[in-house]
């Protein structure tokens, strides 16, 4: 591998914020997710469930109800009382329109995508329509009393069921008229307790109305006559979420306690017409409340207040046992939140609402493979930079020198100018930063430190010039040939200053040459989205990673792809490698070593030594502990090109510092679990 | 009035004749009884008593008097200290002004146009738009001086945080309310701590963040003293 002194380092604080809703669109298999403190993202299930947008949050949005409209926009709701439609080519909110009924607690689209339906506060339902532009307020069906905690559509769209506190009511949308009214029982056995909220419900095509409420059961009804048909006591504490399948046939319901259950509709009697809903199978993947849940085709997918998004795929409706058919798990974020500056040993960490920059402890003693050594100069907390307004940071970068630090809300660019002197930091904001008519989606230094490269809308990258005494010069722009309307959010620039790199929504890679201000080439269309760039310092090679673990090398020199890459996409990638659950979120090199290049995901980071062999699937891919055992002659028999280290995980970030250091960020799991909000009790036996 | 203890036993003398003295105040009773029986009983004209007592009166009225002037005064100064505050406290007596005869002079302007019709000064050009713009916003009392500033009522622009705020009530009383049975995330993880073969303590046994202020207290205090002696030995 190579001797380096490992800076591990533990001290970021990262707590993800818990999921609040889902929602899935079987059409462009994507899930959009909304969190408790407002952010949204959207996972792409076809390109390996990689996390491809991000709007990040706001103090005062509280999403409660997202759902996809009308081919693929999408439309959130939440407690302010307005509806926002998300533009997710310029990762912003588009709109707001105020609904006028308070709070808004639940919002579905109906079967043909062209209505809104809103339940609010004070009890009313009301309809939007979803113009080509924007929505527009139709009409409102009889307020009731109560807030209506949930509805739903009939898949003809003549009818909606609207759940609210101790009741459930039918609504007929033409004439607006409640045309049926059940009362929910409060408990199935002993005292009368508080009320029930019914905190979900599903209409099926034949007339059954499923809801799940604030007491644990989940309960079929018929909406023509109002009676109970079916009582499945689910669980002690809330159910809180339920989603129904394309088919009918299977539902998934969520509880507090962090299970999952799933019904499915079965015949009684094997090959009788009469079919029940039985509860079928159970899944404990979470520690806390589980409040969102979906159901794709093949998948059950669930979102918890412990910040956890699981796929579940089933197995019935998989080929196989394969990967494709394994549970997927995801706590942290696809995006680097960690900056660098390798020239003067300090970490810029990103937090919503501030930035932290520490400087990296010291060690003055050496030692052999394994070994813990001592600090002699502890990790200092150099500086918190806190950001004003409601809006949480986007993006953030620190120069490689370490003096200029510049980070992005939604609406504006923040650059400051930070001198580190022996025991003092002293921070200057730069004052005349060109406002930018969009946000920044990534920012990055030039080696150099001169020049602040800004990802923005519409292919473009913005150049901002960085004049040395604390101040910056005017604004110029980057465009790709092609006109594309995405944003782009990977930057990679190179260490001469010669060549930048983008990478943008629609998944292309774009060059451009600095010198002379102008796009140089494209890389090669790939079928997925690009995770991680970055270019050699030496060769100017441009790597790239992608969502199902390909790597790429690409000269951007010669405009076409290395010879070692070619011989990578022949011979193929080791299973083992293919089968990672992460993507590689950032790329590094070693100056020492050209032939190397430093990958890492969450749970491992890779030493690529493009002078070794590939390996075959045959051969074992984590072979780093095997072949330490062996003599240094079978050694050289026996290595691969990838020296996988598994030790250090999960991993936030992983660089390579000038004199022959790393450093390794870990976020340990059981740190992020000890402050999360109370979960229900669980009695177990002898405890 | 207190009495003087002679006066009472020359009083109670005149009226009730001679009683045998009770229990403690019987020595000295009998001390001035023997003095009085020493003596023959002061001779007092019944003129001598009634102008007594009417100087008497008149002195506990005077006092009364006197008394209830100096309250009044007292209450006085305090009106007129309250006054004074609150007059520092309101905006300055010319934008008072303007303020209050806003509404009045629209009021009048209504009455005007309907039995008159033309009257274009300035001050009514202003007046109109005041009452559009009145008309427009409909419940908020919006008054404008001069286009400088607008003055709002407050009470209206904070309902939305309060019904956000009662809606995050309502999730948070239903989710960890007193009927959920919630416990500490320390305790739900340490469960598989308890119940492994080999005991392992708690997931949060050391409590970070007990004494915080104390440690940085500490830390600030070493580093001035490091400074110092450092200073001391250069």
């Amino acid at each position: 591998m190579g001797e380096f002194q490992v800076h591990r380092v533990r001290f970021f604080a990262y707590m993800p914020a818990g999921i609040r809703c889902v929602a899935h669109s079987a059409r462009s298999a994507r899930l959009a997710l909304a969190r408790t403190d407002g952010a949204l993202e959207v996972y792409n299930f076809a390109a390996n469930y990689f996390q491809e947008k991000g709007i990040p949050g706001h103090e005062t949005r509280s999403t409660e109800a997202l759902c996809w409209a009308a081919g693929d926009r999408l439309f959130g709701a939440g407690l302010g009382g307005d509806i926002s439609e998300y533009d997710l080519e310029k990762l912003r909110v588009k709109y707001s329109l105020d609904g006028f009924g308070g709070p808004i607690w639940s919002m579905a689209a109906d079967p043909s995508g062209t209505q809104l339906a809103v339940g609010c506060e004070d009890g009313s339902v009301k309809l939007f329509q979803v113009l080509p532009d924007k929505i527009q307020f139709e009409r409102s069906l009889d307020r009731q009393k109560g807030r209506v905690m949930s509805l739903s559509w009939h898949p003809s769209g003549t009818r909606i069921a609207v759940g609210s506190i101790d009741l459930l009511r039918v609504f007929d949308v033409k004439s607006g008229h409640a045309i049926q009214r059940i009362l929910v029982d409060r408990r199935l056995q002993g005292l009368y307790s508080c009320e029930c909220v019914v905190w979900s419900v599903a209409f099926l095509s034949d007339g059954t109305i499923v809801s799940s409420d604030s007491v644990g059961k989940v309960q079929f009804w018929d909406s023509e006559k109002g009676t109970l048909l079916e009582t499945h006591p689910v669980s002690s504490s809330a159910a809180l979420c339920l989603a129904v399948s394309e088919e009918e046939d299977s539902i998934v319901v969520g509880t507090s306690e962090g299970a999952v259950y799933q019904f499915q509709l079965l015949p009684v009697k094997w090959g009788s017409a009469e079919s029940k809903w039985v509860r079928t199978k159970p899944f404990q993947h979470h520690t806390h409340d589980v409040r969102a849940v979906a159901h794709s085709a093949t998948a059950l997918i669930s979102g918890g207040l412990d910040a956890q998004l699981v796929i579940r795929p089933l197995m019935e409706k998989m080929h196989g046992k394969g990967y494709d058919a394994a549970l997927r798990k995801f706590t942290f974020p696809h995006r680097r939140l960690v900056s660098c500056a390798k020239k003067a040993g300090l970490l810029l960490f990103q937090f919503p609402q501030h930035l932290e920059l520490w400087r990296l402890g010291a060690t003055s003693s050496a030692g052999k493979d394994g070994d813990i050594l001592p600090v002699s100069r502890a990790p200092e907390h150099l500086l918190q930079l806190k950001s004003k307004g409601p809006e949480h940071i986007c993006c953030s970068c620190i120069s490689l020198c370490g003096s200029w630090i510049a980070y992005s809300t939604a609406s504006r660019l923040h650059l400051h100018r930070v001198h580190v002197e022996n025991g003092s930091v002293s921070v200057k904001r730069v004052p005349k930063v060109p406002k930018l008519l969009c946000s920044a989606h990534q920012l990055l230094c030039s080696a150099d430190s001169t020049s602040l490269f800004v990802a923005s809308d519409q292919g473009a990258v913005h150049v901002l010039k960085l004049l040395e005494p604390g101040g910056c010069g005017p604004l110029q722009t980057l465009r790709p040939n092609s006109g594309s309307p995405e944003a782009v959010y990977l930057l990679a620039a190179s260490a001469d200053g010669d060549w930048l790199a983008a990478a943008g929504g629609d998944w292309e890679v774009n060059v451009y040459s600095l010198r002379h201000f102008k796009p140089h080439c494209t890389v090669p269309a790939y079928h997925c989205a690009v995770t991680a760039l970055a270019i050699h310092p030496v060769t100017n090679n441009l790597v790239i990673t992608h969502s199902d673990q390909q790597v790429f090398e690409f000269s951007i020199p010669d405009r076409e792809y290395t010879t070692w890459s070619r011989k990578v996409q022949q011979h193929g990638l080791h299973r083992g490698w293919l089968e990672r659950d992460t993507p590689i979120t950032h790329i590094t090199f070693n100056p020492n070593q050209p032939a190397h290049i430093l990958l890492h995901d969450t749970h491992m980071f890779c030493i690529l030594d493009k002078s070794l062999p590939l390996p075959d699937d045959a051969t074992p891919l984590m072979n780093q502990t095997a072949l330490k055992q062996l003599s240094e002659k079978a050694r050289r028999g026996h290595a691969h090109a990838f020296k996988i280290c598994k030790k250090y995980q999960p991993l936030l970030f992983v660089d390579l510092l000038e004199e022959g250091s790393l450093v390794v960020v870990e976020r340990p799991l059981m740190d992020i679990k000890t402050q999360l909000p109370p979960p229900v009790q669980q009695k177990k036996f002898g405890t | 009035m207190a009495m003087t203890r002679r006066r009472r036993a020359m009083l109670e003398k005149e009226a009730a004749g001679m009683e045998p003295p009770a229990g403690a105040a019987a020595p000295e009773e009998e001390e001035e009884e023997k003095a009085a029986e020493e003596e023959a009983p002061e001779e007092v004209t019944f003129e001598q008593a009634r102008a007594a007592a009417e100087t008497e009166r008149r002195r506990a009225g005077e006092t009364a008097r006197r008394d209830r002037e100096l309250l009044k005064e007292k209450r006085r100064r305090r009106e007129e200290l309250f006054k004074e505050q609150k007059k520092r406290k309101l905006l300055p007596e010319n934008v008072l002004e303007e303020l209050t005869s806003g509404p009045q002079i629209n009021n009048n302007n209504l009455s005007d146009t309907t039995k008159q019709g033309e009257n274009r000064d300035e001050s009514e050009n202003k007046n109109e738009e005041c009452n559009r713009r009145q008309d427009n916003e409909g419940k908020k009392q919006v008054v404008s001086l001069k286009g400088s500033y607008m003055a709002v009522r407050l009470k209206d622009q904070d309902l939305t945080n309060q019904h956000q705020k009662m809606a995050k009530d309502f999730v948070q009383c239903h989710l960890y309310g007193p009927g959920t049975n919630r416990t500490t995330a320390n305790q739900f993880f340490s469960f598989a701590n308890k119940k492994s073969p080999v005991k392992k303590a708690a997931v949060q046994f050391v409590n970070k963040s007990w004494g915080r202020e104390k440690k940085q207290k500490a830390k600030q205090f070493k580093k001035h003293w490091m400074s110092t002696k450092m200073m001391s030995s250069v």
